[in-house]
């Protein structure tokens, strides 16, 4: 089971865990409506289109309302690191939070004692509470972009406005050296998916592939389309393939997607996400090498 | 085997805020608890003492949300920093992209994009604090110069490179228009 964790800016919604649904615009738990927007939802919605898709259990997500001061995030995270076990998520994927050093520590030491070890997945403000924490090495896949990867690469930095100027100057071509960085300072995952003109995927510090094309710089400018990424490795590993395959895939779908939905600056995530199905259909045999029927496995 | 644990702090939050004076930071931390913030009382290391030698730990993510309600009341601070030494400067540099019709402009994890020919906000992207997404819906379709600001309502350090960047765009768009 895959399961999502983070909060969505509804300042009343409460803590909620349950099955996701994508319904047009929105998302639907428990009876709630969530718009398909920048940040966790985003990344749900991806997910969700990737698992319909490849015809796996749709994934469940825990989130709290929280638009900046904190309290959904504290609740989300204590209800992790003491329900953690009884979940029993095959993959967990931690999304947007206030980032707390405290809960993170706590969160990671639950899932240590918890016999089976869930894939560990991390991005946007939990990354950078993992990375803060000292505990980047627990996680299997961060997938930041590049100012996030100059912050995985400075060793003092609690968030990224704190970086080192020089590291936030560094060009495109400067990545492989904030990824040598990153995993001597043990600011990294054993897995890196590096979103940019040029997306890296990274194991244990070596760069294992990258993905250029097709190239729709306009993606940047979108907010939420990190999260797409994100959300896609989370599903494909959930559907058990090997975090670097997971993350080649999701780079080149996203970057067609973008393609495919003729994006400027002004597109809405909700257009890309909309056309990954199309995506899959055409490319995920080949990408993959496992060929799936819509809707179940071959 | 040690008999004994060093018990870890029950918080950590990455920043400190500086005082002249034992009562300055007594203030403090009244407001800020009052507020729901999660703070301590602590030492600052000598390298940072600024004339009081008692600090408040807090989230340094919260650095923005926390120096607006010290300000609004009048509760007084020399300044925020971070509490690990070496750290750098907050980022004051931006990276601007042109897409022909768009500018995108860049604040450290943050990036904002507006239409040249209108000044509308057409999207804002990055970050991961939980006030970004709402920052997201609140001002995209806005004019620059109309739209909230994230510094006023955000807060966390995601919102003040928001805000940055906001700033930049607006200082392009006057420029060009």
């Amino acid at each position: 089971m895959l399961l999502i964790a983070g909060t969505v800016p509804i300042p009343d919604l409460p803590l909620t865990i349950g099955k996701v649904s994508l319904n047009h615009a929105f998302l639907e738990i428990e009876g709630h409506r969530i718009p398909c927007t920048q940040g966790t939802a985003a990344m749900i919605s991806a997910a969700a289109v990737t698992t319909n898709y490849l015809g796996i259990d749709p994934p469940q997500a825990l989130l709290a309302g929280d638009t900046g001061k904190g309290k959904g995030s504290h609740e989300l995270y204590e209800y992790l690191i003491k329900n953690i076990a009884e979940i029993c998520p095959q993959t967990l994927a931690l999304h947007y939070c206030l980032p707390d050093i405290g809960l993170m520590r706590r969160l990671c030491e639950a899932v240590t004692q918890y016999a089976q070890r869930p894939v560990m997945i991390a991005d946007a403000a939990s990354m950078y509470a993992a990375k803060a924490a000292y505990k980047a090495q627990e996680f299997d896949i961060f997938t930041p972009d590049a100012s996030e990867m100059a912050f995985l690469a400075d060793p003092e930095a609690t968030h990224p406005a704190y970086i080192a100027r020089h590291l936030f100057n560094t060009e495109a071509s400067d990545i492989p050296e904030l990824i040598k960085a990153a995993y001597i300072n043990k600011g990294s995952a054993k897995h890196l998916l590096i979103k940019g003109a040029l997306d890296y995927i990274v194991r244990d510090g070596e760069i294992l592939e990258t993905v250029s094309q097709p190239d729709v710089p306009q993606l940047e400018a979108i907010g939420g389309t990190g999260d797409t990424i994100t959300g896609m490795v989370a599903a494909f590993m959930d559907a058990e393939l090997e975090p670097h395959e997971a993350c080649i895939i999701a780079a080149k779908a996203n970057r067609a997607a973008g393609q495919y939905a003729s994006t400027t600056p002004a597109t809405s995530v909700r257009q890309v996400i909309e056309h990954l199905p199309h995506i899959f259909k055409e490319n995920l045999c080949q990408w993959s090498g496992v060929c799936y029927i819509e809707g179940g496995k071959q | 085997m040690p008999l004994f644990k060093r018990k870890q702090p029950s918080f950590e939050g990455g920043g400190l805020v500086l005082f002249m004076d034992v009562g300055e930071a007594m203030r403090a931390e009244k407001v800020l608890k009052k507020a729901g913030y999660t703070i301590r009382l602590v030492a600052p290391p000598p390298e940072l003492r600024k004339g009081c030698d008692l600090a408040v730990e807090i989230n340094l993510v919260e650095q923005p949300g926390i120096e607006r309600l010290l300000n609004e009341k009048d509760a007084p601070y020399v300044q925020v920093a971070p509490s690990k030494l070496g750290t750098a400067e907050i980022l004051e540099i931006v990276k601007v992209t042109d897409f022909g019709d768009w500018v995108m402009v860049k604040a450290a994890n943050m990036k904002l994009s507006f239409e040249k020919k209108t000044g509308l906000i057409v999207n804002t992207s990055g970050g991961g604090c939980p006030d970004i997404p709402y920052l997201h819906a609140e001002m995209i379709g806005k004019k620059l110069d109309e739209a909230p600001r994230p510094k006023d309502v955000g807060f966390t350090l995601c919102a003040l490179m928001l805000d940055r960047a906001l700033d930049e765009a607006i200082t392009i768009w006057q420029g060009e228009n």
